[in-house]
């Protein structure tokens, strides 16, 4: 644990510390590599633009949106296909040809079907996050053990009981894995799809400030939603850790 | 002159902040083609004399010299190490396995395949050369060890627990057939076990280690006549030896 | 002679693209979304060359890409899994920065080096290093230190262990990295051809969506499947070649 957090510190400074001393010592062109003081500081006045966060929140409320309707859909999808595996076997050819096909492909053809607004954003977005969650619920109802449900049936215990004491806590550290790579991917898919096609928010402005060699504020771009990704990221693994301990610990036997 | 000779022998590890002495003043000698055996209790260092004398890990104090020349880093044309875990490599065929070091050290492929099916069939393995590891016993397994540790035609093999993994059926008979290679082959070997039957079974020489930090509290002769017959584990001497053994282990100080 | 099981794959593809044309014929989809089989024809007759160009560079940029993530990522990843404090350190950072959608970085190439080919294989490159490299350093490191002291009394040099030993023991996990991080090569290469490019598959997939040339559109589509596909197979057949080790590492246990 200690080392890790030396680590990343380190790899910090390093990091930092290089961008903003090659920059400082004039080692590159600063048209290409601005240093990173001067990123900050427009990274500041953006974020006190408000046409800036106004794209921001557009962006974030399209990945929201697209998980908030992908997550239970694949969940509850995962779970029937856990139970009935005979459903599973008839779906798998089709999951796994997703699963093996890129679905950033078909972007074009989402947009020739819904055009390039806020739908055609949330529906590429739940594409992406779905398959990924819907294959770790599958496999979260595979991992619980039969004869742990069983035991509990022989003793007695309701329909309900047996959810919530033993399939919950056994299914969710796969779900909590399921849904941040979910997260992760939809973001993907989100940013992909403003950077392709779009009037509004951050994905379209980082293109376009890209086409138009705006090389500060697409650094400045490019920091922001770095550090967004990795907090929502850790802050999703963090959940996985705590909570799968607690489920875990809560329905030992 | 002996083959081995170990002089004061020390050997201090840092963990953490704490100084261990596993080793401390050890001195044997071994003459060659001798069947040595170290027992001791768990923890007295007995995996670092081995390492010691293989030239793996450095001494802190003191010196082991194999016919005369210092050991200071690994000398694999002259010791070869077989340990507990046979750990041979799992995509090779017993064969390839044994050829390993000769491979190695680029020694021609027919002079090679010759031997190392030669020693396969020492070990009782010749119609296992093309089996892989996950295919054969652990028994077997070790066999290949064994057949491997003799390619480079050592002057010394260190074999350090290398039964102690199998069943007790298995660990006897393996005893039984080891002496028999070592009989054919005439090396020097210097075996190290936790039990003292197997100890006594197979060495002319016992050394008796004692608790960290190791050194030789006594060296008993074994002086059964060879070959050894595995009856003689039930002998009354076998039992006076096992006993006299016993008591020094576990009456010295720790 | 065909055996059994390819006349009925085959029978299934027929049935599903007869099936197709109706579908589009009859009006069911509307022929803007969907191509039919004849248009994907008609496409190809028509600009059969330029797609077969296009193809090429995409092909190029993708083996270029790989070449160069395989070796990035395995030596790297080698180097970092043999020192225990690096790997220690660096792993967890690693794994956060996977989080991080790489496409974000793709304007930043564009500013520096602009939509010819070099952009798209840097992108690819970038793309498949990081599972590349984290597979292959969990590979060295779970190397157990008995073959290591195996090769010091064997009287390996350094060079001899690494090649026969810590290589053989680790390829594995290094294949697990190598087909995620291959696939997302892939996908790199073709998505960033799509967003903006000179030329390749991903750029005429582009072009003709903004012309409604469904049939172009789904031509490139096709192509760039089969490229993903072909991929798939072949990491599939190196993994299956390869994966028998497993069997017998476990069992050697």
């Amino acid at each position: 644990m200690r080392a890790a957090l030396a680590g990343y510190l380190t790899i910090a400074i390093v990091l930092l510390g290089g961008w903003e001393l090659t920059a400082r010592l004039d080692l590159v062109d600063a048209d290409l590599l601005p240093s990173l003081s001067q990123v900050c500081g427009i990274l500041w006045q953006l974020l006190h633009d408000p046409r800036f966060i106004a794209d921001l929140g557009l962006t974030a409320s399209e990945v929201a949106v697209a998980f908030v309707i992908a997550a239970p859909l694949a969940i509850s999808s995962g779970f029937l296909l856990g139970e009935r595996l005979h459903l599973a076997e008839a779906f798998n050819p089709v999951v796994h040809f997703v699963l093996a096909v890129p679905q950033s492909i078909f972007l074009p053809v989402f947009i020739l079907a819904f055009g390039i607004g806020f739908l055609e954003k949330i529906l590429f977005g739940i594409t992406h996050a779905y398959f990924v969650i819907l294959v770790n619920s599958f496999a979260a109802v595979r991992s619980i053990p039969r004869p742990l449900v069983a035991a509990a049936r022989v003793f007695g215990a309701t329909r309900a009981q047996i959810y919530t004491r033993i399939y919950l806590p056994a299914m969710l550290p796969l779900i909590l894995t399921g849904l941040r790579l979910g997260m992760v991917l939809c973001i993907i898919g989100v940013l992909l799809a403003e950077m392709y096609a779009s009037r509004r928010g951050i994905g379209r402005l980082i293109f376009t400030w890209g086409e138009g060699y705006q090389v500060p504020e697409l650094l400045a771009g490019i920091v922001l939603v770095s550090v967004l990704t990795i907090a929502v990221n850790e802050a999703m693994r963090l959940a996985e850790l705590h909570l799968g301990r607690f489920y875990a610990r809560a329905s030992a036997v | 002159m002996p083959i081995i000779e170990v002089s004061k022998l020390g050997k201090d590890f840092s963990s953490g902040r704490v100084l261990v002495r596993a080793l401390a003043d050890v001195s044997f000698s071994v003459e060659e083609g001798r069947f040595v055996t170290l027992v001791g209790p768990s923890g007295c260092g007995k995996a670092t004399l081995p390492q010691s004398l293989a030239g793996v890990i450095a001494a802190t104090s003191g010196e082991v010299r194999i016919e005369g020349e210092r050991i200071c880093a690994p000398m694999p044309n002259k010791i070869s190490m077989v340990f507990q875990d046979p750990t041979l490599l799992p995509w090779k065929t017993a064969l390839a396995n044994v050829e390993f070091p000769l491979d190695l050290r680029g020694v021609e492929r027919t002079a090679r395949r010759k031997r190392c099916s030669a020693l396969l069939e020492l070990v009782g393995l010749n119609e296992f050369a093309n089996h892989y590891p996950h295919e054969l016993s652990g028994g077997m397994r070790q066999r290949v060890a064994i057949a491997r540790g003799l390619a480079p035609d050592p002057r010394l093999i260190l074999m350090d627990e290398p039964f102690a993994a199998l069943d007790e059926q298995t660990r006897t008979r393996m005893g039984h057939d080891l002496l028999d290679i070592w009989e054919k082959t005439g090396k020097t070997v210097f075996f190290i076990t936790h039990s003292l039957a197997e100890a006594i079974y197979l060495s002319d020489f016992v050394l008796v280690m004692s608790p960290r930090p190791g050194r030789i509290i006594k060296t008993i002769a074994i002086d059964f006549p060879r070959p050894r017959e595995l009856d003689i584990i039930g002998s009354e001497a076998f039992g006076r030896i096992r006993n006299r053994i016993w008591h020094l282990i576990s009456e010295s100080p720790a | 002679m065909m055996g059994s099981r390819t006349i009925k794959a085959l029978v299934i593809a027929a049935t599903i693209v007869a099936l197709w044309e109706a579908v589009v014929r009859l009006g069911l989809v509307n022929q803007i979304i969907l191509a039919a089989p004849s248009d994907i024809a008609l496409a190809a007759a028509k600009d059969g060359g330029l797609f077969l160009r296009a193809f090429a560079t995409t092909i190029m940029e993708i083996g270029a890409a790989i070449l160069i993530a395989w070796t990035l990522g395995i030596g790297l990843g080698v180097v970092v899994g043999s020192l225990p404090v690096l790997a220690a350190a660096t792993a967890p950072v690693l794994s956060s920065i996977f989080a991080i959608p790489l496409i974000i970085l793709y304007p930043l190439l564009m500013a520096w080096l602009g939509i010819g080919p070099l952009s798209k294989i840097v992108f690819g490159v970038l793309s498949g290093f990081f599972p590349i490299a984290l597979n292959t350093i969990d590979g060295v490191r779970a190397i157990e230190r008995r073959y290591l002291l195996f090769a010091r009394s064997v009287g390996a040099t350094r060079l001899q262990t690494y090649v026969r030993i810590v290589f053989p023991l680790a390829l594995p996990a290094m294949l697990s990295g190598l087909r995620i991080g291959t696939g997302l090569v892939v996908i790199g290469v073709i998505v960033t051809e799509m967003l903006a490019s000179l030329g390749g598959i991903g750029f005429l997939i582009s072009y003709h969506r903004t012309l409604f040339n469904t049939g172009h559109v789904y031509l490139g589509m096709v192509l760039a499947l089969a490229i993903a596909v072909t991929v798939n197979i072949g990491l599939t057949w190196l993994d299956r070649r390869i994966g028998l080790w497993r069997m017998r590492e476990q069992a050697e246990g």
